[in-house]
């Protein structure tokens, strides 16, 4: 094989050297003591969501933190351990969030129109 | 031929197998990959039209309930949790959060366990990859006993699933959750067995991590459930 046959087939191979490694489609993945990290944040939030439930609150005194506490838990998850902020680096950001943002948007929209299709609850 | 040589000729014939991460979509994704978040959107919307229906269900049967309608109280087997749940004009008195809780957590410890699963999958540490994978299997099995548990209880205390809408839509929404964890933990044993026949290599670390996904869509569903179902009355 002449040299530049093998300079090609190196080239080539790098071409396609996003195929060697599961890790190549998505950036670097948080450190074990990152993962334990967030571990810990999120059992705080489920013990801080219980003992507000035992505060005797009512209404939105209640309800809002309890939501806000429920949206960063679901985020925390979604993002570091379904690794989604860490994919998306890569995941032609645009595209991905056009789509997410769309779908969202249409299921809220089904959601609302199924709502208001309920007499007795509006 | 070198090996260099022959790997670029699979090349470009094709022949290069990748079958555990698949060709990649124009995302940037593998198509399993993509695949799994799309069936994960899917259940989203199951997911929501449950939560949704619970929500709603459970205002008509408490409106119903305080207005004295006498098929509904017949509805719950209990007069005493009947009279409860009126003088409360909610649900809450059938909760017992300090339990709900502890399940919660000890489904949060098992996302925990399962990304330090993949983690150890893909540094090639196999022997953490095993104890991890049944640290999050074992951990699941007991969500779902402390469910099983639950359900027991509540049907004892007079909650049945087809007394009243309450009941139906809070054993419907929880149950699909509990099969969701059940088939989770049947992925996990599964995933455990191809490791010990060394079947789950470092190059198959997507493989754990699809299952990670699920098993953390999971969670994230039961943090919603937590919260909306047990905490808000």
């Amino acid at each position: 094989m002449t040299d530049a046959t093998i300079e090609h087939a190196e080239d080539m191979h790098d071409d396609h050297g996003h195929n060697d490694h599961a890790h190549d489609d998505h950036g670097a993945h948080p450190t074990e003591k990152q993962y334990w990290v967030v571990f810990v944040i999120l059992a705080i939030l489920t013990a801080v969501e219980v003992a507000w439930s035992y505060l005797g609150l009512h209404g939105a005194a209640l309800v809002v933190p309890l939501i806000v506490m429920m949206v960063v838990k679901f985020f925390l998850v979604a993002g570091v351990f379904m690794h989604l902020y860490f994919d998306t680096k890569i995941l032609h950001g645009r595209v991905f969030w056009w789509t997410f943002a769309a779908a969202t948007t249409l299921a809220l929209l089904v959601y609302f129109i199924v709502f208001a299709s309920f007499d007795q609850v509006f | 031929m070198t090996d260099l040589a022959e790997h670029v000729s699979e090349e470009a014939h094709g022949d290069h197998h990748d079958d555990d991460h698949g060709h990649h979509s124009s995302l940037g994704l593998s198509n399993m990959k993509l695949a799994m978040w799309l069936f994960l959107g899917s259940e989203c919307l199951l997911f929501g039209a449950l939560i949704s229906s619970y929500l709603i269900l459970k205002t008509r049967f408490l409106t119903e309930l305080l207005a004295g309608n006498p098929d509904v109280i017949a509805g719950i087997d209990n007069p005493e949790l009947v009279q409860e749940f009126i003088a409360e004009g909610s649900v809450e008195p059938l909760w017992d959060i300090p339990f709900t809780s502890l399940s919660s957590f000890i489904l949060l410890m098992s996302s925990l366990c399962m990304v330090l699963a993949h983690k150890a999958t893909e540094e090639g540490d196999y022997k953490n990859q095993r104890i991890w994978l049944a640290t999050t299997a074992i951990l699941g099995s007991t969500f779902i006993g402390g469910q099983i548990y639950e359900f027991t209880t509540f049907f004892a205390e007079g909650l049945t699933f087809d007394g009243s809408i309450f009941g139906s839509a809070f054993y419907t929404l929880t149950g699909f959750h509990g099969v969701h964890v059940t088939g989770g933990i049947i992925m996990l044993v599964s995933l455990l067995f191809l490791s010990l026949r060394g079947k789950l290599q470092a190059d198959r670390s997507e493989t754990v991590e699809l299952v990670g996904l699920y098993w953390h869509f999971v969670d994230v569903v039961w943090v919603l459930i937590f919260t909306i179902v047990y905490l808000i009355p």
